[in-house]
């Protein structure tokens, strides 16, 4: 899958924060979104994921125009996750309940994403009262745990212990290569673009300033 | 002096009729809890998922429909009273149905009391706290009536203190159950209207007995919602 | 634009407010006008010490407010006397508490028995007739225990065919004279009213035609209250005119040995004037222009 976002314009009252002329994000590539706070990376992620439809231009999902059926094929993983007022089990079965897979494979799957993310301790705790490292872990298995074609992260590894943020990346990473999953990341981190990026888009002012195949 | 003497002899007879499970008292409570009850769930049922769903939806004259609803919140039982005594009245639109002074007349009145209630105050949560619930539900594949679900079972806390609100509001008006209900005997009297009636009749020890009994009911109501807040 | 519906808004609230508020208010009222008029008496007393005959506290019935009697002759009074009446309208027997606890300066009431036990035990000087209307026992149209045929002006056999047919019947059961009344009519019949077909409504006699006339039953009423509501009622007039049906009003002062609030030079003034001449024509004359008839017999002796 890819996206294509052409003549994309998007204001704030008078104030126009996006302004992209041509931007494709390419398939089965992970892709880093870096810029300084301010210009646009966050706004662009909940445009891309549905959460805003306020905009002008077009945004195309392999060819085709952003519809339900496409947003369910994405999911977005943000700075500060909200969990729900259940078990992380519960939490993490969530996409998979939806998407209305059968119990038992919905168990086994809860269970492989928990064991590969060392969080099988949680499993009973309450997803609202987790640390802010746990949950961000939870968060992000609880998006990969559907396997969506488009993963959008929005600075997930922020202020979290660097043994986690290992466990988070080489997910991303295992994500990518195995199940062939495109991922658009916002990070300010250089060390870890640089460590998970095939490419990277550089946003400034709401325009695209960089855009390198080779980092 | 007198007046502290009113309340010594309503503590004493209010002990007294409980105590002495005095089954006209007990029927009267019981009444009340059903009645009072029956149109919470009811109209909690109905109209908390709609209240969600108009909180988190877009349109135009959203904020039109937030005035209307707010405006209703505070409509006097009175007034619903009259409206639907006239309507299930003999000479009413719903005459024929023969529902006028009975309980089930009572609980259509308080659940049309306690709906704007109802919806008011799971719409202004639905507003506040349900779009960023929504956002989660969406990005994780959601559908329009998964995320209405989701949103009840993550604000359950909040909406069980609103249904409490509007349980509160049920049982301790007199307005409407007076005037559908009829304060008949054995058949439709509840707490309130027996209080008004006992205080209209100089009989103030049991209608200060009455009101403890009230009192009592909210307590106890309010602190299982606290504890189960609480627990969570 | 912004302003207009921020401007709209605060209306609308205001508004609410002033919704949400009045019910509560039009509650209460009553009951902090009472007090308020009670203190007021009290303070005015203390004032004007000495100079109690400004004003009185006539303790009544709902019923005999109701009737418009009163707000037709009270200002008269007034007018004569300069005494200012404050009328509180309450039910009978807490008519007579307040009698017995100081509150009020002169009753006038309607329940005989009570009235001369009131008098016996100290709490009043003396008890005197004024008046009398009478009840009439009102049903549906259809007259289902075939009262008017056979017990035009029989009371206690007419409620003695309305407990055999099982005949629906609502009563006042709140302690109210007219309830007290309608109560010694079944123990006068010798019957002990229970079941299905005998609702106690617990409400004022407004109230109690409305559900007699909702429910097809029978009802004993105050002729003054069914002929105001008449118009609004399917209700028939079917037994009348039974010397057991008459309802005798007594004006009582309170004893003034109670406390030294008690106005009593006023109520004394009160019952003399009510009981002239004059005033029992103005009584017996009283509805005929409304209702073509009148309410009230006058009576005093």
């Amino acid at each position: 899958m890819h996206i294509q976002i052409e003549g994309l314009k998007k204001y704030y009252s008078d104030k126009l924060i996006l302004d992209i002329d041509k931007l494709e994000i390419e398939e089965g590539k992970i892709t880093g979104l870096i810029g300084l706070n301010g210009s646009g990376k966050s706004t662009l992620m909940r445009i891309i994921s549905g959460l805003d439809s306020d905009f002008t231009g077009t945004i195309k999902y392999n060819g085709q125009p952003l519809n339900g059926e496409v947003y369910k094929k994405m999911t977005l993983v943000t700075q500060k996750p909200y969990l729900f007022r259940s078990k992380v089990f519960d939490n993490i079965e969530y996409p998979l309940k939806v998407r209305k897979v059968d119990k038992g494979s919905r168990r086994k799957k809860v269970e492989e994403i928990m064991e590969r993310f060392q969080i099988e301790d949680l499993k009973d705790k309450k997803g609202h009262l987790l640390s802010g490292g746990e949950s961000q872990k939870v968060s992000l298995a609880r998006a990969l745990v559907f396997e969506p074609e488009l993963l959008l992260l929005d600075e997930p590894t922020s202020n979290i212990d660097p043994e986690s943020m290992n466990i988070m990346e080489r997910e991303i990473i295992r994500f990518n290569k195995e199940t062939k999953g495109t991922v658009l990341i916002v990070t300010h981190n250089l060390q870890q673009a640089k460590r998970l990026c095939d490419r990277i888009i550089q946003l400034d002012w709401g325009k695209v300033v960089y855009l390198d195949g080779v980092f | 002096m007198i007046a502290i003497d009113y309340i010594v002899e309503g503590f004493k007879e209010a002990i007294r009729l409980l105590v002495g499970f005095d089954k006209e008292i007990y029927d009267i409570i019981f009444l009340s809890l059903f009645v009072s009850s029956s149109a919470t769930i009811i109209a909690s049922i109905l109209f908390i998922p709609v209240g969600i769903y108009l909180g988190i939806k877009e349109f135009k004259r959203k904020r039109v429909l937030s005035r209307i609803l707010y405006t209703f919140m505070s409509i006097p039982s009175v007034v619903v009273g009259l409206l639907v005594a006239i309507i299930l009245s003999r000479r009413g639109p719903l005459g024929r149905f023969d529902l006028m002074y009975t309980p089930k007349a009572m609980i259509i009145a308080q659940t049309l009391l306690v709906t704007p209630l109802i919806l008011g105050l799971t719409y202004s949560l639905g507003k506040n706290r349900g779009k960023e619930i929504e956002k989660i539900g969406k990005t994780l594949g959601a559908g329009q009536k998964d995320i209405i679900i989701l949103i009840i079972k993550e604000l359950r806390i909040d909406l069980m203190v609103n249904v409490v609100t509007a349980f509160s509001r049920a049982i301790s008006e007199v307005g409407a159950v007076m005037l559908v209900g009829g304060n008949i005997r054995y058949r439709t009297r509840v707490i309130t209207t027996t209080i008004s009636m006992m205080k209209s009749m100089g009989d103030y020890p049991m209608a200060i007995a009455l009101g403890i009994v009230l009192l009592l009911i909210s307590f106890i109501v309010n602190s299982l919602i606290y504890k189960y807040t609480g627990d969570d | 634009m912004k302003r207009f519906s921020t401007l709209l808004l605060t209306l609308i609230l205001i508004l609410a407010l002033l919704v949400g508020c009045s019910q509560p208010a039009a509650d209460t009222e009553p009951e902090t006008g009472e007090e308020g008029t009670q203190e007021e008496a009290q303070n005015e007393a203390e004032e004007t010490k000495g100079d109690d005959s400004q004003r009185l506290i006539l303790a009544t019935t709902t019923s005999t407010q109701d009737s418009g009697l009163l707000d037709h002759i009270v200002p008269m009074f007034e007018e004569e006397t300069g005494i200012k009446v404050d009328v509180v309208a309450v039910g009978t027997g807490q008519a007579l508490e307040m009698g017995r606890n100081g509150e009020a300066d002169i009753l006038l009431v309607h329940a005989k028995a009570s009235e001369e036990e009131f008098v016996a035990e100290g709490h009043g000087l003396e008890r005197r007739d004024v008046m009398y209307n009478d009840y009439i026992l009102v049903g549906p149209k259809d007259d289902p225990a075939k009262l008017k045929e056979n017990h035009p002006n029989d009371i206690v056999g007419a409620f003695t065919a309305i407990a055999e047919n099982k005949a629906k019947f609502v009563s006042r059961g709140d302690d109210s004279g007219t309830h007290k009344k309608e109560l010694s009519l079944w123990e006068k019949a010798d019957i002990t009213p229970e079941g299905d077909w005998y609702i106690e409504a617990g409400s004022g006699m407004g109230d109690v035609l409305a559900m007699a006339n909702e429910e097809l039953a029978y009802t004993l009423s105050d002729r003054a209250t069914y002929l105001s509501m008449r118009d609004t009622l399917e209700l028939e007039i079917l037994v009348e005119g039974d010397e057991k049906l008459f309802n005798q009003y007594g004006i009582i002062p309170v004893n003034p040995e109670k406390n030294e609030n008690i106005n009593a030079e006023g109520a004394q003034k009160f019952m003399e004037w009510i009981l002239s001449d004059e005033i029992q024509k103005v009584i017996g004359e009283f509805g005929v222009e409304e209702f073509g008839q009148p309410l009230f017999t006058p009576n005093a002796k």
